[in-house]
């Protein structure tokens, strides 16, 4: 159970475009098909392994519905990681992006990797938003595109991943500051290189393992 | 006093002697003060003096005061005595408690607070005012607005949540105060966060994601976790808030590996053992159990109960717990939180009962825990709490598990007596069966009883336990001395009670249980008179109740091999003596009881006096189960006895049995298909073994001949080796090289060679049809050589003619030809030799 990282992310987006089954599929690997609406925010995690490293995803699963939209915020500063999805075959939740970027921008740090994910792509045949007008609004707000069906958990994984390998990249370049968890980020116990709170013989033995390596 | 009278000296100037203003005077110039003085020190001082009054008299100031106390909050900000004044005089006009000073006003009504309060917060903005203050540093402007705060949540719960859900951060700039430096704002910010997240799952959620689990966990560490104060007392009702009846951040502190943190709390070391449980730590340890208890309690989802049972098990909080059990100096109302918190970590996972039930108590002889806590459950004189929770606890422990059902029928069973002391799970459930104490008789009947729940074959085996008797010969058993002491006018109404949930339980989908009662004299004849009777008290209603139940189950499962005892048999007995309204009203009669309602609602027992120990949840789930279906059956008989409805059968239940029957069919096709597709995997199976062996032999032989090989590399090797194994291996290199090299040359040649022979070939196919003219020409020269010596015959005819015509032939003329002829022979020979050399 033990973690090197653990990351917090938030998965938000208009009502009705898969949120919760994205997580659903992502963490119980099955879909459930009817829409549950959901109430405020629901939790889930699941460990994923990048670079050899053990990281820990912890996702907050957001209500879409505007009467929680403040509740949504809240969450917002603590993330390091946001998906944002609409629906391929509703054009609406795609005009919304705008906002929810908006949104997420204003309320979270400025380091948080937002994905941008085009959910559905199994409903070809009811297509409103092309790949391309994704791609392109993910290139004009430096944004990560990716289209994924929940139902045929196609490129679910990965779009958990890519997040959280972007969000890895940005530690190793030392843009997070991984000791304020409010970033949203966590070390674990098994990878702590610069823990000072160590007592002096731990510290010692900590040091010396080191220089060995 | 002096001094407060001289601030007021210098703030409303020097007031006519012996005349002393009221206080609604004094408060209405401190107020006007405030609102039009242009100097902050005038206002500063009237808002202190403000703040002094606002005690005593809240009413006017908190009438007056208001307005003016918000307009500082708005414009004075910067000022932070001010503020801070401002704050305290707001947080004493809505404080819910009522102050000494004011004791004597009789104004004052109990919920002046809270008015103040509904006033205050009518514009949503003040709220969001004094939350700005929060972020100001100053010590006495955060403190003060932090009191306000808690003030107003305590007094307006949903109103104050929804405004600071709203707020922009609201939630959040709250959890940043968790971290302040100064103890004394973090430890009221805990108490803020307390009112704050009341019964709010949506604020709740909000505080775990702000990592409040870690940051409640580093206080509760700092503070010398259960040995701490009060503050660790606080942190643990802030935890029990967050994790009570919220499933997501349940998950999230199981994911967040928090259980395992909680572990070590319980380690109550040999040295603290015989130390004193001070209240402190008494409170500290029972919240501790609360916080476990909330995770595993099973009005929860049942995977996060499952879960976090594991966890519990795994980070050896069960271990802790059970050894808490059995220490020694534990205070009763520690020890009753702990049984009823192992009763719950253990609750329907087999590994937690398994482990649960092989621990053993420290007595001499040694005897598992579970007989010790019987032992108290059966003992008149133990607390009442405390039996219950042994109960609850012994409930959880049977909970879906078929095994230990088994484990308790087996100890009343003849073959392990001989084994068996008297301090077996069955005998103690005996002892108490019998005892004289109805508590007693009721815990045990109930424990019985659940050893059954849903196990057949248990009810089965317990129709076989024989009681030994004191005086008579004949041993009786369990089932006859049930219905003998439920005869007994001594047996009081709750060991009654309790007797009849035993044996409704019992008979309930079990036919021979059924059979066996019903041949067992004077059980009808007691269960009509009791239905029949009609007894004014509440508790008579509820066992004729329940002795209608107790019919109804005979009817119900009722298999027809009794003569005279039929299902129709006994429904007649019911119309022609009871009458059918009678017996469904008396059957409803135990839904109707009070004990009902409480009982259904979970599985623990919760009751503050004894008497009120009456039914229990898992028999509400039997009745609640049959009762529809037995009232039915009942009222379908006719006088005639005809049955009106379908036997055994509501509509719905002989849906479900269609629908089984189709489960069933389906499930018939897929064995054979999955029979046929095994077969097949079977012989191709087969097929691949006899490949493998195949391969596997083809394998040795290659690795003989590998290590033959290898063997003769080793004898080359050793051959070349002579001086030491680098010489060797340098040797041993060059010959490589050269070997290299000689295949490099050797492949060269063979590809000249390979080349040359394409030349070979195609000389060869020359010479080939070089021979071939040749021969054709030979051919032809013979046809020459033939027609000259046919020419030179004819030639000699024709001279021999000539000869003897008489004409003169010169021999020059002969010769002439001859030579010709020869001049074509060498010609030819030449043409040949070229031929040759082409």
């Amino acid at each position: 159970m033990s973690y090197a990282y653990l990351f917090k992310y938030i998965i938000i987006g208009d009502t009705g475009v898969g949120k919760s089954c994205l997580l659903l599929q992502f963490t119980d690997k099955r879909f459930q098909p009817v829409h549950d609406l959901t109430i405020g925010v629901e939790f889930g995690a699941r460990m994923i392994t990048i670079d050899g490293k053990q990281i820990k995803l912890q996702i907050w699963d957001t209500a879409g519905q505007e009467a929680f939209r403040s509740i949504t915020r809240s969450y917002y500063r603590g993330a390091a990681g946001a998906l944002l999805v609409y629906d391929i075959t509703r054009r609406e939740t795609f005009n919304h992006l705008t906002t929810w970027l908006e949104d997420a921008r204003q309320h979270s740090n400025s380091n948080m990797v937002i994905m941008l994910i085009g959910n559905k792509s199994d409903l070809d045949s009811r297509r409103e938003v092309k790949k391309e007008e994704g791609e392109a609004f993910a290139r004009e707000h430096g944004l990560v595109f990716m289209e994924t069906s929940a139902r045929t958990a196609a490129n679910v994984e990965e779009a958990f991943i890519n997040t959280a390998k972007e969000i890895y990249e940005k530690i190793q370049e030392g843009v997070f500051d991984i000791n304020n968890e409010a970033n949203g980020i966590k070390i674990g116990q098994q990878h702590s290189p610069t823990n000072p709170s160590l007592p002096g013989a731990g510290n010692q033995a900590g040091s010396a393992s080191s220089g060995c390596c | 006093m002096e001094f407060l009278k001289s601030g007021f000296k210098t703030v409303l100037g020097a007031t006519e002697t012996g005349q002393q203003p009221s206080a609604a005077e004094t408060v209405e110039k401190l107020v006007e003060r405030v609102i039009s003085s242009t100097l902050l020190d005038d206002r500063r001082d009237a808002c202190r003096a403000l703040k002094a009054l606002s005690k005593k008299y809240r009413i006017e100031v908190g009438a007056q005061g208001m307005p003016a106390l918000i307009q500082i909050l708005k414009h004075d900000g910067q000022d932070s005595e001010v503020i801070s004044y401002a704050l305290d005089a707001l947080c004493n006009i809505t404080a819910a408690e009522e102050f000494d000073e004011e004791a004597d006003n009789p104004a004052v009504s109990v919920n002046v607070g809270e008015q103040f309060t509904e006033m205050f917060i009518k514009v949503h903005d003040h709220v969001t005012l004094v939350m700005g203050y929060l972020e100001e540093y100053d010590f006495r402007v955060r403190r003060a607005a932090i009191k306000l705060i808690t003030t107003l949540i305590a007094n307006k719960t949903r109103d104050l949540q929804e405004i600071i859900l709203v707020s922009p951060m609201g939630v959040s700039k709250l959890m940043d105060l968790l971290t302040d430096s100064r103890e004394v704002i973090r430890n009221d910010a805990l108490l803020l966060l307390i009112q704050l997240t009341k019964g709010n799952s949506n604020i709740q959620k909000i505080v775990a994601f702000e990592n409040a689990f870690d940051k409640i966990f580093e206080i509760i560490q700092s503070e010398g976790c259960s040995e701490g104060g009060i503050v660790v007392e606080d942190c643990l009702i802030l935890l029990l808030n967050l994790l009570k009846n919220n499933s997501s951040n349940q998950q999230f502190f199981k994911e967040g590996s928090f259980i395992q943190k909680l572990s070590p709390m319980f380690n109550i070391t040999p040295e603290t053992e015989e130390a004193d449980w001070g209240p402190q730590k008494v409170s500290n340890i029972h919240c501790m159990l609360q916080v476990v208890r909330s995770l595993v309690t099973p009005s929860n989802q049942q995977q996060v109960i499952s879960s976090c049972q594991k966890v519990m098990r795994k980070s050896k909080i069960l271990d802790s717990l059970c050894s808490i059990l059995m220490g020694s100096g534990v205070p009763p109302d520690i020890l009753t939180e702990t049984i009823n918190t192992v009763a719950e970590i253990v609750r329907g996972d087999k590994e937690n009962q398994d482990q649960f039930s092989k621990v053993m108590a420290p007595s001499y002889p040694p005897r598992p825990v579970i007989v010790v806590l019987l032992m108290s459950m059966i003992n008149e004189k133990q607390m009442l709490e405390l039996r219950c929770a042994v109960l609850y606890c012994f409930q959880c422990y049977l909970f879906r598990n078929e095994e230990s059902h088994k484990a308790v029928v087996e100890t009343l069973l003849p073959s392990s007596e001989a084994e068996g002391s008297s301090h077996s799970i069955g005998q103690l459930l005996c002892a108490g069966l019998f005892s004289t104490d109805s508590l007693a008789n009721w815990f045990s009947a109930v424990s019985l009883m659940h050893g059954l729940v849903d196990s057949v074959p248990q009810k089965e085996e317990l129709l076989r336990v024989l009681l030994a008797t004191s005086g008579r010969s004949r041993p009786v058993t369990l089932l006859e001395q049930c219905t003998n002491l439920l005869q007994q006018d001594s047996y009081k109404q709750q060991s009654k009670v309790g007797l009849l949930m035993l044996l409704c339980m019992w008979l309930a989908h079990c036919p021979i249980a059924v059979k066996t009662f019903l041949s067992t004299n004077g059980t009808m004849a007691y269960l009509t008179a009791q239905i029949s009777a009609n007894e004014h008290d509440e508790n008579e209603y509820l066992i004729q109740g329940l002795c209608a139940f107790l019919m109804g189950i005979c009817i119900q499962f009722n298999d027809n091999s009794l003569p005279n005892q039929k299902r129709n048999d006994i429904c007649q007995l019911i119309i022609k003596r009871i009458g059918q309204e009678t017996f469904c009203n008396k059957l409803s009669e135990v839904s109707r009881h009070e004990s009902y309602s409480r009982a259904c609602k979970q599985p623990q027992i919760r009751t503050k006096s004894a008497s009120d120990l009456l039914l229990d949840y898992e028999y509400c789930k039997l009745y609640k189960g049959l009762e529809a279906l037995i009232a039915k059956l009942v009222s379908g008989f006719d006088v005639d006895g005809i049955e009106l409805t379908e036997l055994t059968l509501s509509s719905e239940a002989s849906a479900l049995v269609a629908q089984y029957k189709g489960i069933i069919r389906d499930l018939d096709g897929q064995i054979n298909t999955l029979q046929q597709s095994s077969k097949k995997l079977e012989t191709k199976n087969v097929e691949l073994e006899h490949k493998l062996s195949q391969i596997q032999n083809l394998n040795t032989q290659l690795s003989d001949q590998n290590t033959l090989l290898k063997a003769q590399i080793g004898a080359v090797q050793k051959g070349t080796t002579t001086s030491g194994d680098e010489a060797a291996v340098n040797a041993l290199n060059a010959a490589q090289f050269q070997t290299n090299l000689y295949y490099a040359e050797n492949m060269r040649l063979t590809q000249e060679l390979e080349s040359l022979r394409k030349r070979l070939e195609n000389e060869v196919q020359l010479s080939k049809t070089a021979n071939d003219e040749l021969q054709k020409l030979q051919k032809d020269q013979e046809d020459l050589l033939e027609l000259l010596t046919d020419q030179e015959t004819k030639i000699a005819r024709y001279e021999e003619q000539l000869r003897t015509a008489g004409c003169l032939i010169e021999n020059d003329d002969d010769s002439e030809n001859n030579g010709d002829t020869k001049y074509n022979e060498v010609a030819l020979n030449d043409n040949l030799v070229a031929a040759g050399l082409l």
